[in-house]
């Protein structure tokens, strides 16, 4: 029953979150971009899950499931997005998405 | 009696109200006769009111009547209240009767002036305004009236709003009110820190304990303040030749019958302040005495019909300053009222000269018109009689008593005398120029081409009858008193202000020989020179100048207060407005401007460095937060 120690789980999560920011920092393809965030967020889940086993307190995994909630709306939107940017013939780059420049 | 008193203070303003109220809905004759009759029924309830004084003894005529506290500061309480004694209803009277006749009289001036009603709503204002003033119970409710007559008066003088010249006069003439406004409104703020009212009763009473006091001479002297202003004595009287921009009626109510005349009605109303300080008592009669020469003496190279009447009319107000001054007060309001009387004469029938010459008031290019207006020359010849103390007409009978005061007044009266006996040579000097340039000798060839004789219609009419009602006036009106034989004027009077003066029959006697001598001999020689033109005028050419000048006053007022003022105004616009506002203000604008577009250009338009910002952000505020945790 007892698994790894809980760090293990934490450095996987930083781990899986610093590979996410990097895709969405340096990546320029919203498709892209979209899935490094989801990345971010799962590994915002793995950290709460893992520390809601350590203190056996079930409050983490309920809010890992109102993250996975938001998440997929949030994707809904994005690839809403993307589609609409590919209709309206707009390059998928979102270096050249730079109209609101001040 | 009270109910008559206030019904004859509101019914011109309830007059002013209706027609501003009723605009264009009724005609512009209706709004004329709109204001006449309320000023008509004021002249019939000023009557009653007096009647009913008269009933009763002279030692209990005098009534206060408080409609409600109008003002509660602290330990002051100021009532809406007005005062009925002989002085008030004396001048309710003179300001009711002469108001009607020249407010009836514009019916005819004004008819097919575009803003007709405009003018009848001043004019019924002002009449209140005016009966306010005299009725007045209480000192702040004099100045009240004191302000709302300077207001009607900028109001009327700047009646023709499209001449540049009216609108300059208009504000000439408020802003010299003002100044007298002002010294009197402080007058009365030491007047309240001394006494605790403004009520006139507790302020004689309180005065009488306060002898001696330093403050009531400058109270005095603020009081005096505003009576110079409001009567055009010096050195504020520049702004009444100019007034004359107004219409004739306005000139004939405004600046010669009643407002001008509110500065001797104030020295006579307030008399137990002003005895309280009698070296400014001193001043006001040597006020009056220098401004009746400087005026006389000016009137002489006037040749603006009006103006000639305008000066007159000051030096006429210099000798009631005299009287007032020497404490001849009952003499001083007879000749306000008679002064009234010829005076609005004298400028209602030139009113009709320049009707008839097509707005023309330059004497130069008049001449002759005794043939061609017969009735307008005899009234006029009335007035002037009348203004040079001639008898058997009005002025004689009030001027010469007044005179005679000053002889009884000791050394200072006497010098004040001598002036005042010069003072009625050059009157009836001017008075007949004036006459003989415009009636006398074979019409000019101005006249010939414009004259206009005033037909039968309507308002041709009402010019007519009240020039002929107020000439009867001016020949009659005298002969109410005539000092030492009969006086009622002054029985009526004295209970309110005591004269300190009482001149002896031969004073009477020797005043009037001399007066009345030397204004036939003026007469003469303003006949010798400009209708029989024996003499040529004396050409003296500084003493010309110094008369065409107006003795320098304007000029001095301008190189004394208006050149320092505009070089004032003028260096702050250099100094201070320049770089100091502008600059700033574009300083501003610039500094906010180079601040925005630095910072505009954090936004990139790159999705990368806001996300980076953010998660950077975050990442920083963690580790402050750690750090302070630790």
């Amino acid at each position: 029953m007892m698994g790894p120690d809980v760090s293990w789980y934490l450095i996987l999560s930083s781990f899986l979150f610093t590979v996410g920011a990097l895709g969405v920092l340096l990546r320029r393809n919203p498709l892209i971009v979209l899935l490094s965030l989801e990345i971010m967020l799962n590994a915002a889940n793995l950290a709460l899950i893992g520390f809601a086993r350590h203190l056996g307190d079930t409050a983490g995994q309920v809010f890992a499931l109102a993250v996975m909630a938001v998440a997929a709306s949030e994707v809904v939107v994005g690839l809403g997005l993307v589609v609409a940017l590919n209709r309206n013939r707009v390059p998928l780059d979102v270096d050249r998405l730079s109209t609101l420049r001040g | 009696m009270i109910t008559t008193a206030w019904i004859c203070l509101l019914s011109p303003l309830a007059a002013a109200v209706l027609i501003t109220l009723a605009g264009t809905r009724i005609s512009r004759r209706l709004a004329g006769y709109t204001a006449t009759a309320s000023v008509l029924v004021s002249f019939v309830a000023a009557l009653i009111t007096f009647f009913r004084l008269l009933d009763e003894p002279s030692e209990e005529r005098s009534h206060v009547s408080t409609l409600w506290t109008w003002l509660s500061a602290g330990e002051l309480e100021i009532g809406l209240s007005i005062l009925v004694d002989p002085l008030s209803v004396f001048m309710m009277l003179v300001v009711s009767g002469v108001g009607f006749l020249i407010v009836g009289y514009s019916i005819g001036y004004m008819d097919g002036s575009d803003e007709e009603r405009r003018y009848f709503a001043y004019m019924a204002l002002f009449v209140f305004s005016m009966l306010l003033l005299v009725q007045s119970g209480d000192l702040v409710i004099l100045l009240a009236g004191w302000g709302l007559v300077g207001l009607c008066s900028y109001f009327l003088i700047g009646y023709d709003q499209e001449r540049p010249a009216a609108i300059a006069a208009a504000k000439k003439a408020f802003i010299m009110n003002a100044f007298g406004d002002a010294t009197m409104a402080l007058a009365l703020f030491l007047l309240i820190q001394r006494l605790g009212t403004l009520e006139y009763g507790a302020v004689f009473d309180g005065i009488e304990g306060a002898g001696g006091d330093w403050a009531l001479t400058l109270i005095a002297l603020g009081l005096l303040g505003g009576a110079v202003a409001k009567s055009a004595q010096l050195p504020l009287h520049t702004w009444l030749p100019d007034a004359m921009e107004g219409p004739t009626p306005v000139s004939a109510l405004i600046h010669a019958a009643t407002m001008v005349t509110a500065g001797v009605y104030m020295l006579v109303r307030l008399s137990p302040i002003f005895e309280a300080a009698p070296e400014i008592l001193d001043l006001a009669a040597g006020i009056g005495a220098l401004t009746l020469l400087v005026a006389s003496l000016v009137a002489l190279v006037q040749t603006d019909i009006k103006r000639v009447i305008a000066y007159s009319t000051m030096s006429q107000i210099g000798y009631m300053f005299l009287g007032a001054g020497l404490t001849a007060y009952s003499s001083s309001m007879f000749h306000l009222m008679t002064h009234a009387f010829f005076k609005a004469l004298l400028f209602l029938a030139a009113g009709i000269v320049i009707h008839a010459l097509v707005a023309e008031q330059d004497m130069r290019r008049m001449g002759g018109l005794g043939r061609a207006l017969p009735k307008t020359y005899a009234a006029m010849l009335i007035g002037a009689l009348a203004l040079a103390g001639i008898p058997p007409l009005s002025g004689f009978f009030s001027k010469d008593p007044l005179l005679a005061a000053a002889l009884d007044a000791g050394a200072y009266g006497q010098l004040l005398w001598v002036v005042g006996i010069v003072g009625t040579f050059l009157t009836a000097l001017y008075t007949f120029r004036m006459i003989f340039i415009v009636f006398g000798g074979e019409p000019s060839p101005f006249v010939r081409e414009h004259l206009h004789r005033p037909g039968h219609t309507m308002p041709a009419l009402w010019m007519a009858w009240t020039v002929g009602a107020l000439a009867v006036l001016a020949a009659v009106g005298g002969w109410i008193q005539f000092s030492p034989f009969w006086h009622p004027i002054s029985d009526f009077l004295d209970p309110v202000a005591e004269p300190g003066v009482h001149p002896s029959g031969l004073e009477d006697a020797v005043t009037s020989v001399l007066a009345v001598g030397l204004a036939v001999v003026g007469i003469g020689v303003a006949w010798w020179i400009y209708s029989a033109r024996r003499a040529e005028v004396p050409r003296w050419a500084f003493g010309q100048q110094l008369l065409e000048h107006k003795f320098y006053f304007d000029e001095l007022y301008d190189w004394a207060f208006y050149r320092p003022a505009s070089w004032v105004a003028n260096a702050a616009i250099d100094l201070v407005e320049g770089p100091l506002i502008l600059g700033s203000i574009e300083r501003l604008t610039e500094g906010t401007r180079l601040a925005a577009t630095r910072l505009s250009e954090v936004q990139t338009g790159l999705l990368r460095t806001y996300a980076l910002a953010l998660g950077g952000g975050a990442a920083l505020l963690t580790l402050v937060f750690l750090a302070v945790k630790l």
